[in-house]
């Protein structure tokens, strides 16, 4: 975050004469942040070592002139508004400076105060509309490759569990045998509940990234509470011990709404991705909480997840190869949430031994 | 009507089952193996004797996808390759895929699911 006395305009000015330097310094250093060189070779050093929004450059310079200057430097660092001093003015100069260095304004020497504030602060005002644009590109670039593979994957995942109905349905009507009509049915039960449970799933998706964020005191205890009634009719659920240790003294503020989806997601898992051939079959749930932040722990004893598998797992639609493997949007959602939250999320994991994941809340005080 | 050897490659457990079934109940085929993971099913070509088949694959796979088994299948002796026929299998309905399909030269065709089996048997005989 910005500190507060921090200018947010960062220039750098290039003047052979000194005493420019230093008068536009005494001038302006007060509301922008300034830095100077007489040497154009230093000039390009600062420019690579310090981020700056403008540039001033005075046109006569003994090595290069100032529009050779931004000539050179203008691919390189597009970004950096140019704007060009001169003594004389001269038209091949200004010609060459539009068309060769593409400079934003002209200032005129002896320069006028107000005249030099207006240039700076408009020449800001296009770099920040500039960057804002890049960045909405970007994050449009990434809404339309989601969107994509969205469309894919949800395609797939919609219509698979209804084609095994289908194929289901044909096979039944097939077949004679009166007792082979309940496992079909239960295939088709199941099917369904997979369906289902996708749907659920892209709703929470939704929810999440398009929902406004309701913020209210968070009751632990009663939250794990609620998610392990609802998770405890699946067949998966039957045999496993699963421990909570919750210490929350202070009141912790966030959206309940997608810590649900979080603790759904990550408990079902540690609950569907467990090792049969384990005596023991244990889920762990730790959390700490108080007023400024919250740790919660949730791990297994499961089949864990390959280390190859495991900078991946939180990308959309990305399934490890599991047999048990959903659609690969749990993970996603869940890591979706907890950046919302303006949490972080990691994970630890041994194939074969277990997984564990680690989350840090802050407590969002309205 | 002839008889075939198949081996069906899908990560669903349910579609393993009806397809197999299905296979069986109509009459279309002498025996039928059967794989949930493509690396599994892979691993199994190269190290176990097996007749000559067809093979329904299906495309939307965790770890190895249908299109990644056949890149690899490509690798496997001449004398393996010669005695399977790959049919992909599949729900989708994505343009690219279809076109995928086409393109490559390991698969013969695409077969939608629900599988049909006069649609099968044509496809084969084809």
């Amino acid at each position: 975050m910005q500190a507060m006395n921090e200018k947010p305009i960062k220039i750098l000015y290039v003047d052979d004469e000194e005493h420019n330097l230093h008068s536009f310094k005494a001038s302006f250093r007060k509301q922008w942040d300034i830095s100077t060189t007489t040497s154009v070779t230093e000039a390009e050093e600062m420019i690579q070592s310090k981020e700056f929004n403008i540039i001033l450059a005075d046109q006569r310079m003994p090595v290069l002139t100032g529009v050779q200057f931004f000539e050179r430097i203008r691919y390189r660092y597009p970004d950096i508004i140019r704007i060009l001093i001169t003594g004389h003015t001269d038209i091949r100069a200004a010609i060459d400076a539009i068309n060769k260095g593409e400079v934003y304004r002209f200032i005129d020497k002896p320069w006028d105060h107000t005249y030099v504030e207006n240039a700076i602060n408009s020449a800001y005002d296009i770099y920040k509309t500039r960057r804002d644009l890049k960045q909405r590109n970007l994050e449009l670039q990434k809404a339309n490759e989601e969107l994509d593979k969205f469309v894919y994957s949800a395609s797939h995942d919609l219509r698979a569990p209804l084609m095994s109905v289908l194929g289901i349905v044909n096979l039944a009507l097939l077949d004679d045998d009166i007792a082979a009509q309940k496992e079909y049915l239960d295939m088709i039960q199941k099917s369904v509940k997979k369906l289902d449970t996708f749907l659920i799933n892209i709703i929470d998706y939704y929810k999440n990234a398009r929902g406004v964020p309701v913020i209210s005191s968070i009751n632990f205890d009663e939250l794990v509470t609620d998610v392990l009634a609802t998770i405890h009719y699946l067949p998966e659920f039957e045999g496993i011990k699963i421990n909570t240790n919750i210490r929350q003294e202070e009141a912790f503020q966030s959206d309940l709404m997608k810590l649900r989806i979080v603790f759904n997601n990550l408990i079902n898992n540690a609950v569907k991705f467990q090792d049969p051939s384990k005596k023991d079959q244990i889920v762990d749930i730790r959390i700490n909480a108080n007023a400024s932040s919250a740790k919660i722990i949730i791990s297994d004893n499961g089949t864990g997840i390959k280390e190859e598998d495991q900078d991946k797992i939180f990308n959309m639609f990305y399934r490890a190869g599991n047999i048990r493997s959903g659609s690969g949007i749990g993970l996603y959602i869940v890591n979706e949430a907890i950046e919302k939250l303006k949490g972080n999320i990691t994970i630890s994991s041994l194939y074969g031994e277990g997984s564990t994941f680690e989350i840090n809340l802050p407590s969002i005080n309205p | 009507m002839s008889l075939y050897n198949f081996i069906l490659i899908d990560d669903s457990e349910f579609d393993l089952f009806i397809y197999e079934k299905l296979l069986i109940k109509s009459g279309v085929a002498s025996s039928v193996i059967t794989f949930s993971s493509a690396r599994a099913a892979l691993h199994f070509l190269l190290t176990n004797p097996f007749p000559v088949s067809i093979m329904l694959l299906d495309l939307q796979m965790p770890d190895m996808n249908g299109f990644e088994f056949v890149e690899a299948f490509k690798d496997s002796p001449i004398h393996i390759q010669e005695k399977i026929r790959i049919f992909m299998l599949s729900s989708t309905i994505d343009q690219r895929d279809i076109e995928n399909v086409k393109k490559n030269s390991v698969i013969i065709d695409l077969i939608s699911k629900p599988l049909d089996i006069n649609i099968l048997k044509k496809t084969i005989e084809n």
